[in-house]
């Protein structure tokens, strides 16, 4: 007769189909040795189910995990271009700052240079019609009338 | 909620949305932290694995494909986790040890004052036994039989678990469960449990 100690956990379980089962459940009607084996193994399971609960969460597992998993770096390729989104937030904010305030001096210099341009032709102008020695036209005068204001603004 | 709406969760995780996987984690806590101290038997510690579970989660969720069971999911890599702690010397040690002061059950674990002395007593040798045997098993016998034993889960579920075939689960649950027998005939039905009190 062949014993089926090995599969008397299964049915235990009840895991064995039900042809099996059928087969091991009449070979035990006529067999003491599997039926002890099959008496111990219950006892053991009956034991198991005597162990006492495992411990309850305490209250600050969630905290403790949540903070664990905000110190994670972002999952995937998304996350990580979002990481580094705002990683470059605010150096990219310096750099434009920086880019602004240059241009606007950038700006201002220009400016100061174009009004310095602006003089000299006026000067050289105003050496033209010193030469001629003679103001004629209209346009002249208002050219002398500037150079004037433009003159006593310089030596204030 | 159902598993499904566990799986649910953590596709919607996938998808971005960080407070489902808040959700995820605390409708499973508490079971993760029972699985865990089934591998170590000490409160705080499981705790800290099952945060590192839920942590390695995290890290491998985009894996996650939904014609699995987010329950086989997760606990494969609990199972992993787990076997991974208890190879390390320290908790290896501790596990085969005589029993000690470090080695005394849970007492945060025992039943309640309502039980009297004799049953406490009895309560923490059952312990200190099952502790014996799971460190003595080998770790497929001994993720088999915890999953089996403690889970509730079914051979299919394990075979999943465990990436092996369900003939190979049965084999290792029934190797573990005549290990059993032979470490906790003391507290089977007719055992002599008494001499213990």
């Amino acid at each position: 007769m062949n014993h089926v100690v090995d599969q008397l956990s299964a049915l235990l379980d009840g895991a064995l189909a039900p042809p099996a089962r059928a087969a091991v459940e009449a070979h035990l009607a006529g067999c003491a040795t599997c039926r002890a084996e099959r008496d111990r193994l219950s006892g053991a399971l009956s034991a198991l189910a005597r162990l006492p609960a495992a411990p309850e969460p305490s209250p600050y597992f969630s905290a403790r995990l949540a903070a664990r998993l905000a110190a994670e770096p972002p999952r995937g390729l998304l996350g990580r271009l979002a990481a580094l989104r705002w990683r470059l937030a605010l150096p990219a904010g310096v750099l434009a700052a920086a880019a602004l305030a240059g241009l606007l001096v950038v700006r201002q210099q220009r400016g100061l240079e174009l009004a310095a341009a602006a003089q000299l032709d006026l000067l050289a102008e105003y050496e033209t019609v010193a030469s001629v020695d003679d103001v004629e036209t209209a346009e002249d005068a208002a050219l002398i009338a500037a150079l004037d204001t433009l003159d006593r603004g310089g030596t204030r | 909620m159902s598993q499904d709406d566990d799986a649910a969760l953590l596709l919607a995780f996938q998808r971005g949305d960080e407070a489902a996987f808040r959700l995820l984690y605390e409708r499973n806590a508490r079971a993760m932290i029972a699985f865990c101290h089934r591998f170590v038997r000490d409160a705080a510690r499981a705790e800290e694995l099952a945060q590192d579970v839920f942590v390695k989660l995290y890290r491998v969720a985009g894996r996650y494909q939904p014609s699995a069971r987010f329950k086989t999911f997760l606990y494969r890599v609990a199972t992993n986790h787990c076997l991974n702690e208890v190879r390390r010397a320290e908790f290896t040690a501790r596990a085969a040890g005589p029993v000690g002061e470090d080695q005394a059950p849970d007492l945060d674990a025992l039943p309640s004052g309502a039980a009297g002395p004799h049953e406490q007593a009895v309560a923490r040798s059952l312990e200190q036994a099952v502790v014996s045997l799971l460190g003595a098993l080998p770790d497929k016998q001994r993720a088999a039989f915890v999953l089996c034993r403690f889970e509730g889960m079914s051979y299919e579920e394990i075979a999943e678990t465990l990436e092996t075939s369900v003939s190979a689960v049965k084999s290792l649950i029934h190797r573990a469960t005549v290990s059993a027998a032979s470490a906790l005939a003391a507290f089977a039905p007719g055992g002599d449990e008494e001499v213990l009190s």
